[in-house]
């Protein structure tokens, strides 16, 4: 999960994969705009099959948030 | 051809457009719907008869949600029966959001599900509000009433012709100070402002619309310039799923704001290396020809990288004040490095540097707000706080900002003051500046030694980090701050001894 979450957060903002952490912050760290973070979710419905509910991100700030989110997504 | 009431564009557009398509959503995963001009017009009329007979007569109306039919429905519904639409950010803090009621005067409030919050809190909070009317529930109970139920009970014609003059919304926007200002404007303000200028658009445009319904922007452009020229009008229901969207609906036409132009950009350039017309494609489909930009700066180069592409990008400039276009470029009239030219229904002048504009889509004070209406508003010329000049031909180039405001590339206004208030009460702070600085909010504090060394507290990043995780915490997307500076020295002071800003 998070190998691949790393992959696709590559292709939205000019980072190397080894600095993607899981404490990493969308915003502060990796320098990812809102919309970008929008953007992103929507590819990762595709890559994990899941559906994602707008109002249920705004609380997600860090990769391992958005990994907690999706894994529970995974699980339903 | 120019309208000067909200039901005129309605009832035209109704009768030239019948049963073909205004509007199409989402039901499912990949499954539209579609709502006909005569049904839009039947279902607005039936609830202009809801209001009635609730007794809501010349009144302030609430409505809060993401785009969706009802919310259509509900804000022609008010507005076309004499009554006032408050369409408030669905976003807001539950507090803010119930203040903002409270202050609009609203006996009624049209909400969407999702902000249960407010549905529960708003009873105790907001005494003037008579009723709930919930854009979801399938029957009326305690909580609220039912807006399905409601329409099916009063179905019936409203005839009813609003006066141009007539106040039809007022708008919340950010003040400088703080104190959120709720903009006011008649059907000739909206109407005028909509349909007053000639885009060359084909009838029957496909529109997608994906800014926030509450903005003039899109009120005024997506939807009633859209019926005017009985465009289909496709709701994006999220911005994660926007591409999908663009795939699913096929747009000819989407007004964006630069952060989005911006993004989109950047996926454009990974696959730089293929053919134009196969990114055109895939991204956008080969009908796709327009991109509306407003709401903040865009960069002239975006111009360029989009035309590779076939695709124009319209920049335009405006503010809710305005209704809100004040000027905008045309497909066939270009000039890089202006917003526009100004709209039939507007003039312009330079005062001291700044733009002033007059014309019919000038809003008619902010909402009890007399001082506030006296500083922006003068002899009918409206103060836009935009540095800037106009050339002969009537092209609008901005050249900075008087007003202390920040405006982020999605086009929404924040006031630093409201920021820097906020985070002054901790004791932590002695100082705070807020601005923008790379695309995101930033604070710069000099914190309070002296309590910080009293307090015994060793790691200050850390200490200040915390208090800004949580005005985060509760505060709109827009308005969150992303990046911290802690100063060792006090900031550098004016005269009148307030912190330099720039």
């Amino acid at each position: 999960m998070f190998e691949k979450l790393v992959e696709i957060i590559c292709n939205y903002v000019e980072v190397d994969a080894e600095n993607v952490k899981m404490e990493s912050r969308f915003m502060e760290d990796l320098g990812f705009t809102s919309f970008d973070f929008m953007s992103m979710l929507g590819e990762l419905e595709d890559a994990f099959d899941v559906e994602i509910e707008q109002q249920e991100v705004s609380d997600i700030r860090t990769v391992k948030e958005a990994v907690t989110y999706l894994e529970s997504l995974v699980e339903k | 051809m120019t309208y000067s009431t909200i039901r005129d564009i309605l009832v035209e557009a109704e009768q030239k457009f019948n049963s073909k398509d205004a509007i199409r959503y989402k039901v499912a995963k990949d499954t539209i719907a579609a709502k006909s001009y005569a049904d839009l017009k039947a279902d607005t009329e039936s609830f202009s008869c809801v209001l009635e007979a609730l007794g809501v007569q010349k009144a302030h109306v609430a409505l809060t949600g993401m785009t969706s039919y009802p919310w259509l429905v509900s804000y022609f519904g008010i507005v076309n029966s004499g009554n006032v639409a408050v369409p408030l950010d669905v976003s807001l803090p539950m507090e803010e959001m119930c203040e903002l009621i409270d202050r609009s005067d609203a006996v009624a409030l049209v909400v969407d599900e999702i902000r249960k919050d407010v549905m529960l809190a708003a009873k105790q909070k907001c005494p003037k509000l008579r009723y709930l009317i919930s854009m979801q529930k399938e029957v009326s109970d305690e909580e609220a009433l039912s807006f399905g139920a409601l329409l099916k009970e009063h179905k019936g014609s409203y005839d009813y012709k609003p006066n141009p003059e007539d106040l039809a919304t007022i708008m919340f926007t950010s003040g400088t100070t703080g104190k959120s200002k709720g903009v006011m404007l008649t059907h000739r303000n909206m109407a005028e402002n909509a349909t007053c200028f000639d885009m060359k658009f084909p009838e029957r445009s496909v529109l997608l619309t994906v800014l926030p319904i509450h903005h003039a922007y899109c009120l005024s452009m997506d939807i009633l310039k859209g019926l005017s020229l009985g465009s289909i009008i496709c709701i994006n229901d999220s911005l994660i799923r926007m591409a999908k969207n663009i795939k699913l609906f096929q747009p000819n036409v989407i007004l964006m704001v630069p952060l989005m132009i911006e993004t989109m950009a950047k996926k454009l350039q990974d696959v730089a290396g293929l053919p134009p017309e196969i990114v055109k494609r895939e991204v956008f489909g080969e009908q796709f020809h327009t991109i509306c930009s407003g709401g903040a700066y865009l960069p002239p180069a975006m111009l360029d990288l989009f035309a590779t592409y076939g695709i124009d990008i319209l920049q335009g400039y405006g503010m809710t004040e305005c209704a809100p276009v004040i000027s905008t470029t045309m497909s066939w009239n270009i000039k890089k490095g202006s917003v526009g030219q100004l709209i039939p229904n507007c003039e312009a002048k330079v005062v001291d540097e700044e733009l002033w504009v007059r014309g019919s889509s000038v809003m008619q004070g902010y909402y009890q707000m007399p001082e506030e209406t006296k500083e922006t508003l003068v002899d009918g010329w409206l103060r836009t706080g935009d540095l800037g000049y106009v050339d002969e031909e009537g092209f609008v180039y901005l050249t900075g900002r008087k007003k202390n405001l920040i405006i982020t590339k999605n086009g929404e206004n924040v006031s630093p003051e409201e920021l820097e208030n906020r985070l002054s009460e901790s004791p932590l702070i002695q100082e705070v500046l807020v601005r923008e600085s790379e695309g995101v909010i930033e604070a710069e504090i000099f914190p309070d030694y002296e309590y910080i060394e009293k307090k015994n507290i060793l790691d200050i990043p850390a200490a200040l980090q915390e208090l800004i995780d949580n005005w985060n915490k509760q505060a709109p997307a827009y308005k969150k701050i992303y990046r911290l500076k802690v100063r060792e020295t006090e900031f550098a002071k004016t005269p009148s001894k307030k912190i330099k800003r720039y």
